[in-house]
């Protein structure tokens, strides 16, 4: 039987029970936030490639009757999907994995306000003053706008960090500090910097939540959202 | 210099001129050299024997193979002389002249060198009757034993590449799939997943370069059947492959191999290299349109690297980090192109089955998991090694029948299946059947074929932090779940063994269980939790010891323990302050010592090398 | 001298990106270890970022970026051998040099490292000294170890775990062509 390949530009699929026309080739995050969906993400950002490290894009992805969890910035959109980004199991482990993040990385709004975006209401862990998320938009973007490569990650495991080659600047670096101005970690808390032993979560801003989950899954262009550049956010601006 | 074999025919021919060569052959002495038994010292005595067997002029009649391993390592080294298939063991050089001289010579046996049945503590004159190997269904490892790994004319002349034959004579493609799906081989790497489907999934694919992937990374700690396979009998993988390959449509494979396995290494080199002189691989097999190549890849040391997408990328020069699994590798894979990645034991059981048929395979086993598997028995029990069961075989009959039962008396309290990825199963539950889904039910899984045997002096607790330990340490550290849900669960355990856990503490490592179960990007992470979970379904009272009572009651996690030298007994010889590396034992000779607890770290050095039993732990 | 051997190591494999691991592998085993200039050169000839060769080589645990000491101790620390009593090696270790795994002995005499299972589970506690696998070992018989290499100190310098697969009481060659 001959295979035709439909080169159709679009794909219709279902996010939290609406029907969205999404391009093919796009994520199902990208999908979801051009239609004012909230899925709240920290190591994607536009224009630069998605990695799925920081899981907190996770979505349930309904495959044969059973429900799927998987990253919706690295899931490709395709005809008839069904995704919910919601559900209480959802919520559960998105809010644990943004307390994982501010209980290593509580240094910092963006993080602060990424877990109580997430519903983070107490810190369960002992605080650490990690001073990086590890989200790697700094080396993407070094990488991919810049075309200049000059840090990256190195390292495995716990001992994975971003540093310059020989942990030197090299002499090919540009200079353009859009590392610094993309890093989650630079935008310190709202009143001062963290000392280490002193690490709270903050959850100042927590009425945003409430107002987000009033309207649950749409885009309500909250605080929070700016405070960890959400991509929404970020293309408005 | 072997002329190239061109077609089926050529084969066919040279098995035979091998076969009348073998005739000359009246005694075979078949010697372990295989990677255990090399530690043990065998290569000393194959050079012995060499000599000897020089010196007496019988390498005529006498042939000397030198052998991958036999799984019995244990009681290496090994030999077994046939046609009378006596088996020798713990050989040393200087037993080799009386060996030839008595045994090859004069066809009598050497008492002392005979095994000795750990159960009756009757000496064994035969390999077969030897219980260990007589409860096991050895079909793959029994290849070991007839073979010297680097002589592709010994794998030939046992029936070697004869698979192949029969699938190049007249099978289509998607007869060999058909075969490989109704045999019900499912991957031995662990993941368990029916080979045939794989197969015909990648065969499906779209797109006209497709590679075959060899996965011999093994990196289960306690696990070594790859390795023996690899290292024993790597045509039998080649073989695997090639048929593979003319089922998928593929022309290069790929076989990845631990750093840390260097003799696998240099027999799979050399394999391929056989493979290539004898037109095996290459160009037109054996005059058929199959064409296809093996190119070999080395780990660089990185546990992550067994999993698939990770050691694809290992495979392409980059960091061992594993990518999203939303569109499998069959389609999108090496290179971005169709690839079938599976286990070494799962390739070497391809020639068997394509030779015995699917039915003979799928005859052993359960329902849904037929055939045998390899398993690494060790740790606390009388007979280690390698041992091959059908799937099904009663957890209780590997232990205790083969495995001889406890070590030293400790009564067995557990066996850990499935390396990092699988679980602790008690003594409760030894009368379940070893098959897939009957272990990944009771919390545990067959994995690669890891079985370490614990007893009373294992905790529990402890187990479970080393496996966190190794499990963040062989992190790629690329998503958050698994980078730093491992070590947040690392922290608790430890606080655990430490004397400082609290109760809630075990609320919160089963609901930090299920998020990196669910949300983790690969199965390193996903799997994490399991070492821990089964530790707290079936050995929970152990924890609870450690937080209410701050006690371990197997006297092992040392913040826990105290190590005391009672004055009435010792004798003040002096032997365990010369032991103490932390020089924390003080005393002079002939007066009981003292142990400065400051100074002491538990490591109980003093107490193994106490003589006379006055060194205690509490 | 030292440049001839990166130039053979590069030989038909310039311009190929994924032979960087491969690269790497024989730099580890030529030099025992992997220098900025080494990583610098591979970067060129192969057409790799520097960040990315810097990246490569820090993953991976059979490299080292810092040069070895003479003699290279690797204690398995796998599940059989950790229940055989595994981590009394290194506590032996630190005792007898005061170096933790990972670590080099200020005289730059031996280096620990800690290897995640050998393969020879059935014999464990295994530790592999300059490459030769020594089998049921207890803390005695490693201090009596290294004791015996501090007297008998060897010139040659240490090339890692290696190809070379020798046992205590012989010496195999292994094909490694």
């Amino acid at each position: 039987m001959p295979e035709e390949i439909t080169m159709q530009e679009y794909v219709t699929l279902t996010i939290d029970g609406t029907k969205i026309r999404a391009s093919r080739g796009s994520s199902v995050l990208d999908a979801a936030l051009e239609y004012g969906i909230c899925i709240p993400h920290l190591c994607h950002y536009p224009g630069l490639s998605d990695i799925g490290a920081c899981r907190l894009c996770i979505v349930e992805n309904i495959v044969g009757g059973k429900a799927r969890v998987t990253a919706s910035c690295t899931l490709k959109v395709a005809e008839d999907m069904v995704i919910r980004t919601y559900t209480e199991r959802i919520k559960r482990l998105r809010r644990n994995i943004a307390e994982l993040l501010v209980a290593s990385a509580p240094n910092s709004r963006a993080i602060q306000d990424v877990a109580v975006r997430c519903g983070v209401t107490k810190v369960r862990y002992p605080f650490r003053n990690d001073n990086c998320a590890l989200c790697g938009r700094c080396v993407r973007v070094c990488a991919e706008m810049w075309q200049a490569k000059a840090i990256g990650f190195v390292g495995r495991g716990k001992d994975r960090h971003v540093d310059f080659p020989f942990g030197r600047k090299p002499d090919f670096c540009k200079n353009c500090n859009t590392c610094i101005d993309i890093c989650p970690m630079t935008i310190t808390p709202c009143p001062g910097p963290m000392r280490p032993g002193e690490e709270y979560l903050c959850s100042a801003c927590e009425g945003q939540l409430l107002m987000a989950d009033s309207l649950p899954g749409s885009c309500v262009w909250c605080e929070l959202g700016k405070g960890f550049q959400c991509t929404r956010q970020v293309q408005a601006r | 210099m072997q002329p190239k074999l061109n077609t089926l025919e050529d084969l066919k021919q040279f098995r035979e001129s091998l076969a009348s060569l073998e005739a000359k052959v009246t005694t075979a002495i078949n010697i372990c050299s295989g990677t255990g038994c090399q530690a043990s010292g065998s290569v000393k005595v194959i050079e012995a024997l060499k000599a000897a067997l020089d010196a007496q002029g019988l390498t005529d009649t006498v042939k000397l193979r030198t052998t991958g391993c036999h799984g019995f390592c244990e009681q290496g080294p090994i030999m077994v002389i046939d046609p009378a298939n006596i088996l020798y063991c713990r050989i040393s050089p200087e037993d080799v002249s009386e060996i030839v001289c008595q045994t090859i010579q004069k066809n009598q046996v050497i008492e002392r060198l005979l095994y000795t049945d750990p159960v009756s503590g009757k000496k064994i004159t035969k390999e077969a009757d030897i219980p260990f190997y007589r409860a096991q269904d050895r079909v793959l490892l029994s290849q070991n034993r007839k073979i010297d790994p680097c002589s592709i004319e010994d794998y030939i002349a046992i029936g070697g590449y004869s698979a192949l034959s029969k699938v190049l004579n007249g099978m289509t493609a998607e007869q060999v799939i058909l075969e490989i799906k109704d045999s019900g081989l499912r991957g031995r790497g662990g993941g368990g997943y029916p080979t045939g489907r794989k197969w015909q999934q990648c065969r499906q694919a779209a797109g006209d370069e497709k590679f075959v992937i060899c996965n011999a990374d093994e990196g289960d700690p306690g696990a070594y059947m790859d390795r023996s396979v690899l290292e024993g009998n790597p045509h039998s993988v080649l073989e695997g492959m090639l048929i593979g390959s003319f089922a998928i449509g593929a022309e290069q494979g790929y076989i990845y191999v631990r750093k840390e396995y260097p003799l696998a290494v240099v027999h799979a080199r050399k394999a391929i290299e056989q493979a290539h002189q004898f037109g095996l691989l290459g160009e037109n097999i054996l005059g058929s349109n199959l064409s296809f190549d093996v190119q070999l890849a080395r780990g660089a040391g990185a546990f992550v690297c067994g999993e698939s997408t990770a050691l694809m990328s290992s495979v392409e020069g980059k960091v061992g980090e594993p990518r999203p699994k939303d569109v499998h590798t069959v389609q999108d894979g090496l290179w971005h192109k169709p690839t079938c990645l599976n286990n070494v034991e799962t390739w070497a059981n391809v020639p068997m089955i394509i030779n015995r048929g699917a039915a003979w395979f799928a005859s052993k086993g359960t329902k849904n998991s037929k055939g045998t598997k390899i398993f690494a028995l060790t740790g606390r029990i009388k007979n280690t090694g390698l041992v091959e069961v059908a799937m099904g075989t009663l957890l209780r009959t590997i232990v205790y029948d083969i495995g001889g039962g406890p070590y030293d008396g400790a009564a067995i309290k557990a066996v850990q299946t499935g390396g990092p990825s699988g679980g602790c199963l008690p003594a409760e539950k030894f009368d379940l059947p070893v098959d897939f889904e009957t272990l990944t039910e009771a919390g545990s899984m067959v994995g690669s074929g890891g079985m370490v045997v614990m007893d009373e002096r294992t905790c529990m607790v402890d187990v479970a932090r080393y496996f966190l330990e190794f499990l963040l340490d062989e992190s790629c550290g690329k998503c958050v779940p698994c980078r730093l849900g491992i070590s947040r669960m690392l922290e608790m355990v430890t606080d655990i063994t430490k004397g400082r856990g609290r109760p809630e503490q075990l609320q919160l490592l089963e609901e930090l269980a299920e998020t990196l179960t669910e949300t983790s990007l690969c199965a390193l992470g996903k799997t994490a939790p399991n070492p821990v979970l089964s530790t707290l379904r079936y050995f929970r009272p152990e924890y609870q010891a450690h937080i209410q009572e701050k006690s371990c009651p197997a006297g092992v996690c040392r913040a826990l323990i105290q190590y005391n030298i009672d004055p009435d007994t010792c004798t003040g010889c002096g032997a365990c302050l010369k032991a103490c590396p932390h020089r924390a034992v003080t005393g002079q000779t002939k007066n009981p010592h003292q142990i400065n607890q400051d100074l002491c770290n538990k490591c109980g050095i003093c107490k193994d090398v106490c003589r006379f039993e006055a060194i205690s732990v509490t | 001298m030292s440049e001839k051997i990166l130039e053979t190591i590069l030989e038909d494999r310039r311009s190929q990106p994924q032979q960087l691991i491969e690269v790497l592998q024989d730099v580890q085993e030529a030099y025992g270890y992997i220098s900025e200039e080494a990583m610098t050169t591979v970067s060129k000839e192969l057409g790799v970022p520097v960040i990315e060769v810097y990246r490569v080589a820090s993953f991976y645990k059979a490299f080292s970026l810092t040069p070895r000491g003479r003699h290279l101790i690797t204690v398995c620390m796998g599940t059989a051998c950790h229940v055989r009593g595994a981590p009394r090696m290194l506590d032996e270790v630190r005792g007898q040099l005061g170096i933790e795994p990972g670590q080099t002995t200020p005289d730059k005499m031996f280096t620990l490292e800690r290897v995640n299972c050998l393969g020879a589970c059935a014999l464990g506690p295994i530790v592999v000294l300059d490459g030769r696998y020594h089998r049921n070992m207890t803390p005695n018989k490693l201090r009596k170890l290294v004791q015996s290499l501090r007297t008998a100190e060897k010139p040659a310098p240490s090339t890692g775990s290696g190809q070379a697969l020798s046992v205590v009481e012989g010496e195999v060659a292994v094909d490694a062509a």
